[in-house]
């Protein structure tokens, strides 16, 4: 695993391959668009997704936490795709057996209601302010805060010789903004389009790579 | 009454009307009376319509003596057609003789631009003839009591058949006959099908595989042969002529006194934005025909296609720019002369287009082709000699189409249930899959109601249901109304109806060439300047604009590939072009200083030699294959190729195909020496490397995409309705990711695989192909700059890639692209 470490705010940042970021000060991990849910509803639907998509979300969970063994966890919005399924049993078990304190900064799919969160000890929130840290699930801009959030999925295309091109997942900085990528299996991606002063990272399953603008 | 009677019916209304019957029109209506099934093979134009329609109706006499007063309800007749625009002629047709002759029958038409009235009123009460497409046909077999509907049906006629062959709409035609086979036991299955090279074949997909239909037919040819002259644009100012490009705009001038030498001309282009560009600039070029010439494609809008026909049937227009939407049907009596624009890729093609001139027995049709560029001139040359060789491609059928097999077994279960047992024999009968094993069957049965997963407590899948006396049935409403709402998207990409803002329907276009514009973007559509205002529900809302430059629609389905038999032609007109021994055509002449400069910078292969080029350009290392065996087998051997290099090495390949040969482009440069030393273009374990150069490449992701839509794993919305498919969006790309990662066994996932090169393998044509290689000697070129004979090619824009290096490593060779500002 190579992840990459980033400065904001004098606070240490670590960007992983699974499209986390701990935050060292805070031993904490942040993790966006899970999108928990979503293979039930579209089997519940007709649409015959694969079931082994639903386990692995939680089996890089698992990863991440024991990689990291953070104090807390804090899901940046999309957590569940839709409403109420079968998957939420399967989340129940998972929550029961890890130790990090969880976080919801609840996003525009989280329509479960909070009190089936709060049941779960799981604390639901809008957005989280810690120190000049601002966390939400669509990216916003305050002055005076430094922004993480998730929502957009971010992807991002390269070229090269050869004509060749490729789109892969990253992570998208601006001067006081990162967006993370989605973490969820079935999740797709969104094209983004940086600018000079942006910085961009891309994940492959094994590497966090620093990008360079043509 | 006796069969003496019925045939002085017959032949009393074609006196009346100064006809005389054909043959093969007396040969058919005797082959219906005695039972027979069958497949027709008779051109446009030539009176088909008549050799059945009027078998079934006096059959009917024959077997209801009191037909004028005592009339027996229910429908007798399926006519179905691959394109809806001819429906009305059909209708036509048909109410003409059976009012003439004086039987109570009713014509009726069932198409998707029937309106809901109508549909309900057929319900209550079905017309006797029900003129309809193969999606209608298999919405029909999705309501409840299809079998009730259908018990009385003595014929199922399937007009133009040799579309549909190949194609996967054929084979919901061959799993709908399967079942009205058996719950219409009076029923005569009979095609009509123009000229292909397989018609033995064509039939037996038809009937069925074994069937008994099969043992009970017969093929009759109508025989009608029609001269056809074919006459080459040769440009003036051949220097200047392009080696590329694809519309032909530099001959516009040459067309105008064909147009105005000719009552009515037609103007056959490959594309529909080729045909909106073409009709675009004549007008510019030449507004005095303003009023006088019209466009016909696909996605402009009925009312507006009605009335270029009737136009046309008037002969009140000078010229109809049009695609292969007038291929079909529809009799055209004033057009004197055809224009091919572009190669038309097979000769069943153009013979059909040339064809749907001078109409009048014993007339010549004339045939003109305007090549886009220089290397098409060869392609003239050789549809010259495939003319008149009559040398015709076969359509090749699909074989286990589960995604097919899918919706209709949905399809079952939405309207009666079935039951396994009774169906599976029905299946396996039909040519698409009589290879199904009780296996697959079994894991198709289980997809439909378990979504293919082991029966789990927390599982959601809803779908098909299995009753307590083993019926599989839908049950849910809601599944089914997205069921019957999914059954039309056989064929088409998403498409949304283009309207004004202020009302007023214009057409439709495909969803991926909107994607790609924004609010205020002109785009040229239906010959007008159109202005983007937003994207609603399904329906892209324009306004007018007067702004000159715009974006063009560019419709998929313009890439084509040659036919084995046309490669060969080609081939061998490329040989002679080397030599200087024999007489050349006049094409060849015209070519004669690109040759030389091929020659000069290369060389210009003759029959016993593989050509490879190498060179390199700003944008890389281009390595150039000249098989010149049509796109087809380029695309197969290009990823073949590209594999067995890249197991060298890692290297990653941009690669780009034509009908004459292949490029492989890379940012480092290709070892051909290692190439030919590793025996790169061997036969051995074809089958294999192929298969794994397809994990290496996007084919099988883009042919699953159809694949999950067919299937219903995509869901592509309601199409003009309201109602939001709320967290259900989702692309086939990352449903083939899941399934890659999860689910690899699933057979519609292996089906994208097979698929892919199915034709390719199916025919042994690649096999072939690269025995031919290993006969020739090879010939690499070392060149300074691009050729004549590799500019299309490396021009080309649309590429498959295929990359053996690890991710990681190509991304630190690349760059991110930049917001333009």
């Amino acid at each position: 695993m190579k992840t990459q470490t980033i400065h904001i705010n004098n606070q240490t940042f670590i960007l992983h391959p699974s499209g986390v970021i701990y935050w060292r000060e805070k031993d904490m991990v942040l993790v966006a668009d899970v999108h928990l849910g979503k293979v039930t509803h579209f089997r519940k639907h007709g649409s015959a997704v694969p079931h082994g998509a639903i386990d692995d979300n939680f089996i890089q969970l698992d990863a991440v936490l024991e990689y990291f063994n953070p104090k807390t966890l804090c899901f940046l919005g999309d957590l569940f795709h839709s409403y109420l399924n079968t998957e939420w049993i399967l989340f129940e078990q998972w929550i029961g057996k890890i130790d990090a304190k969880v976080v919801l900064v609840a996003g525009n799919h989280d329509v479960i209601s909070p009190l089936k969160f709060e049941e779960l000890d799981i604390h639901v929130t809008n957005e989280w302010l810690i120190d000049e840290v601002l966390l939400t699930h669509h990216p916003e801009s305050r002055s005076g805060f430094f922004n993480f959030s998730g929502h957009i999925h971010p992807g991002v295309q390269l070229k090269g010789m050869g004509k060749q091109t490729l789109t892969v997942p990253c992570f998208f900085k601006k001067k006081d903004q990162l967006i993370l990528p989605a973490f969820g299996t079935f999740t797709g991606k969104h094209t983004i389009k940086p600018q000079k002063e942006d910085q961009v990272f891309a994940i492959t399953p094994e590497e966090v790579i620093p990008l360079l603008f043509n | 009454m006796n069969k003496k009677e019925l045939d002085k019916i017959a032949e009393e209304w074609f006196t009346a009307r100064s006809w005389k019957p054909f043959p093969f029109q007396k040969q058919t209506w005797n082959a219906f009376y005695q039972g027979k099934n069958g497949l027709l093979n008779a051109p446009t134009g030539s009176g088909k319509t008549y050799a059945l329609w009027i078998p079934i109706v006096l059959d009917y006499i024959k077997k209801n003596p009191n037909y004028k007063t005592k009339h027996r309800k229910g429908v007798k007749a399926l006519w179905i057609t691959p394109l809806r625009a001819l429906s009305v002629e059909i209708k036509q047709a048909a109410e003409r003789f059976v009012n003439e002759i004086g039987v109570p029958f009713t014509v009726g038409i069932r198409t998707g631009d029937t309106s809901q009235k109508e549909r309900a009123a057929q319900k209550r009460s079905m017309p006797d003839l029900l003129i309809t497409t193969p999606e209608s046909l298999q919405l029909l077999l999705a309501s409840k009591g299809y079998d009730k509907t259908f018990k009385d049906l003595t014929a199922v006629i399937i007009d133009e058949w040799h579309e549909l062959l190949g194609s996967k709409r054929g084979v919901q035609m061959e799993l709908g006959l399967s079942r009205l086979k058996n719950i219409a036991p009076e029923l005569r299955i009979w095609g009509i099908s123009a000229t292909i090279g397989n018609l033995e074949q064509a039939k037996e997909v038809l009937l069925g595989h074994e069937s008994n239909a099969g043992k009970n037919s017969i093929l009759i040819k109508a025989n009608i042969n029609k001269k056809i002259k074919v006459q080459s644009i040769i440009p003036s100012q051949m220097e200047t002529f392009p080696w590329r490009g694809h519309l032909g705009l530099h001959l516009l001038e040459e067309v105008i006194p064909i147009i105005e030498q000719s009552k009515t001309t037609l103007l056959f282009t490959n594309t529909r934005a080729q045909c909106e560009i073409w009709f675009q600039k004549l007008l510019e070029k030449h507004p005095e025909l303003a009023g006088e010439i019209a466009m016909h494609h696909g996605s402009i809008n009925k009312e507006t296609r009605l009335w270029v026909e009737h136009a046309i049937r008037e002969g009140t227009l000078k010229a109809v720019v049009c695609t292969s939407s007038l291929d079909l049907g529809v009799d055209f009596a004033p057009v004197e002369t055809i224009i091919q624009i572009g190669g038309p890729k097979g000769v069943a093609r153009f013979l059909q287009r040339a064809g749907r001139s001078g109409h009048q027995p014993g007339k010549q049709s004339v045939i003109y082709f305007l090549p886009t560029h220089a290397m098409e001139l060869i392609e003239a040359s050789a549809l010259q000699k495939a003319v008149k060789k009559q040398s015709i491609e076969d359509r090749i059928p699909y074989l286990n189409s589960f995604d097919v097999l899918v919706q209709y077994l949905i399809s079952l279960a939405v309207s009666n249930g079935f039951y396994p047992d009774q169906i599976f024999p029905e299946i396996k009968r039909t040519f698409c899959f009589q290879s199904i094993t009780k296996e697959q069957f079994r894991w198709i049965l289980n997809f439909i109601t378990f979504g293919s997963q082991s029966l789990q407590t927390y599982d959601e899948y809803k779908k098909v249901e299995i009753e307590s006396d083993g019926r599989f049935k839908v049950n849910s409403r809601a599944v089914a109304m997205r069921h019957r709402l999914q059954i039309g998207t056989i064929v088409s990409d998403a498409v949304l109806s283009v309207k004004y803002v202020t009302g007023g329907y214009l057409g439709s276009i495909e969803e991926w060439f909107v994607s790609k514009l924004k609010p205020g973007d002109v785009f040229t559509f239906a010959g007008r300047n159109l202005a983007l205002f937003r994207i609603k529900n399904m329906q892209v809302l324009v306004k007018k604009s007067k702004q000159k430059t715009s974006k063009i629609p560019s419709w998929m389905g313009g890439r084509m590939s040659f036919s084995s038999e046309m490669s060969e032609l080609l081939r061998d007109e490329l040989y002679l072009a080397g030599t200087t021994t024999v007489k050349k055509s006049k094409e060849l002449k015209a070519l004669s200083h690109i040759f030389e400069r091929q020659e000069r910078e290369s060389v210009v292969p003759s029959s016993n030699e593989f050509l490879i080029e190498t060179f390199k350009t700003r944008e890389g290392y281009h390595a150039i294959f000249y098989p010149f065996e049509g796109r087809f087998v380029h695309e197969a051997m290009a990823s073949l190729i590209a594999y067995r290099i890249s197991l060298l090495d890692p290297i990653t390949f941009s690669i780009a195909y034509n009908d004459y040969g292949f490029e492989l482009l890379s940012d480092q440069e290709i070892d051909i020496q290692q190439v030919l030393d590793n025996d790169l273009f061997t036969t051995r374990f074809l089958k294999n490397d192929l298969q794994k150069s397809l994990n290496a490449t996007e084919m099988a992701r883009r042919k699953f995409r159809d694949i999950a839509v067919i299937a219903g794993l995509v869901f592509t919305g309601y199409p003009d309705k309201l109602i939001k498919s709320k967290h259900l969006q989702s692309s086939s790309q990352l449903l083939f990711n899941v399934f890659k990662d999860y689910e690899p066994d699933n057979l519609l996932f292996q089906q994208a695989f097979t698929e892919t090169f199915e034709h390719q393998l199916e025919e042994g044509r690649l096999q072939l192909a690269l025995e031919r290689i290993n006969s020739q000697n090879i010939t690499w070129r070392p060149c300074k700059k691009p050729t004549p004979f590799s500019f299309p090619i490396i021009t080309d824009r649309l590429r498959e890639k295929l990359s053996s290096e690890k991710l990681a490593d190509r991304i630190k060779k690349m760059t991110a692209q930049l917001e333009k500002s």
